[in-house]
């Protein structure tokens, strides 16, 4: 019975506690890169850990609770990790000037063009499979 | 004026103190954006250009600032793991609507890819910097890779992904609030495939759906596209 007590305890501990979860993302993050390294597979680490993440989730190797407050926190402050690498396109002097400004130009556009384009795609299919789907039943 | 201390800070002191003020930038304009929602004062602009202004004050060099806060940049790892979350959370729907997400991805790829590479060469930019911009769309890892092996420069492309990552999470919300979309799966594959991890920051914020669906099409766009850049690379060559 204590075996059982100690184990509902911990389970109760990693839902309860945030760092805990954080810890673990963390920690599939860096099995995911040892992975990629010693397999030499060009994929991010993180890719690789949250195809673990997934698996274990399917699996019911880890429960969703023990995931869930690690995983939003990391997704509420993902913009926070962005500000250095926002300050490090700021040292690339020779792009300030005409240059820079066609570079900003290709990347507005293009933006516009993919964002449109890709929602675009999806809605219509979405819609067109719908319809589809209403008719037939 | 010369002889600020910042510099001569012992480095793990120095390291503390741009963390710091990066963590405060950014929760402080986040706090205020959440006041007033304006575009200029999201926390991807108004955090880096109060730490600017606070690099000029202190006469701080930006590879400085870098080389002590630029290990925040590392928690887009995780970051990426958890998204496994939210996906687990929305597998009916994308068991159900996977075959409408692929459409979605590969249109967008390929647009994505045109359009940087022949909006480059129209406006003459060499052919570098044409090969550097066409996978700037895709995550950091992901669009270095394919960079280098379609003849570009991944260090460039890097700072073309940020910039898309930037400006991205705006003309998102800008489209968004234009276009007719009626399923939250086209919301989320807007942000996802058009501006990778900082429109999926955003698409959370809009809504559950919308951030689950951005996650895995920005992963998975990724992957699509180092699998197919050995025959891009075949192609632009």
């Amino acid at each position: 019975m204590t075996a059982r007590r100690i184990r509902i305890t911990f389970r109760h501990f990693i839902h309860h506690s945030r760092l805990v979860q954080i810890g673990l993302i963390v920690a599939l993050w860096f099995v995911g890169g040892q992975i990629g390294k010693a397999l030499q597979l060009p994929i991010p680490g993180g890719v690789i850990g949250m195809s673990l993440a997934l698996v274990l989730l399917m699996t019911g190797g880890v429960s969703l609770f023990s995931m869930k407050r690690g995983a939003d926190w990391f997704l509420a402050e993902m913009l926070l990790f962005f500000v250095p690498a926002v300050l490090g396109v700021l040292d690339h002097r020779e792009f300030l000037g005409l240059l820079g400004l066609k570079i900003l130009a290709v990347i507005l556009l293009s933006t516009v063009a993919v964002m449109a384009m890709t929602a675009l795609t999806v809605d219509l299919i979405f819609r067109w499979s719908e319809k589809h789907e209403r008719l037939a039943s | 004026m010369s002889d600020w201390p910042l510099s001569r800070l012992d480095p793990a002191l120095h390291m503390l103190f741009w963390s710091a003020a990066t963590v405060a930038c950014y929760l402080l304009s986040k706090r205020i954006y959440r006041k007033w929602p304006k575009w200029w004062l999201t926390p991807l602009a108004a955090a880096p250009a109060a730490l600017i202004v606070a690099a000029l004050v202190l006469k701080e060099d930006y590879r400085d600032y870098f080389h002590s806060a630029g290990w925040l940049l590392a928690l887009l790892g995780p970051a990426t793991v958890a998204f496994a979350v939210p996906i687990y959370e929305q597998r009916a729907l994308i068991r159900r609507h996977w075959p409408v997400l692929l459409a979605g991805m590969v249109v967008g790829s390929l647009v994505a890819m045109a359009t940087s590479w022949g909006l480059a060469a129209a406006l003459g930019l060499s052919g570098v910097l044409q090969l550097s911009l066409t996978p700037r769309s895709m995550s950091t890892p992901f669009a270095m890779q394919v960079s280098g092996e379609i003849g570009g420069i991944p260090d460039l492309t890097a700072i073309f992904v940020v910039m898309t990552g930037v400006f991205g999470a705006v003309i998102g919300e800008f489209l968004l609030a234009r276009m007719n979309l009626r399923s939250a799966l086209a919301r989320g594959a807007l942000f996802g495939v058009g501006a990778h991890g900082a429109g999926t920051a955003k698409a959370h914020q809009i809504g559950q759906v919308e951030g689950a669906v951005s996650g895995l099409v920005m992963v998975l766009v990724g992957l699509l596209n180092v699998l197919a850049a050995p025959a891009l690379a075949h192609f632009l060559r």
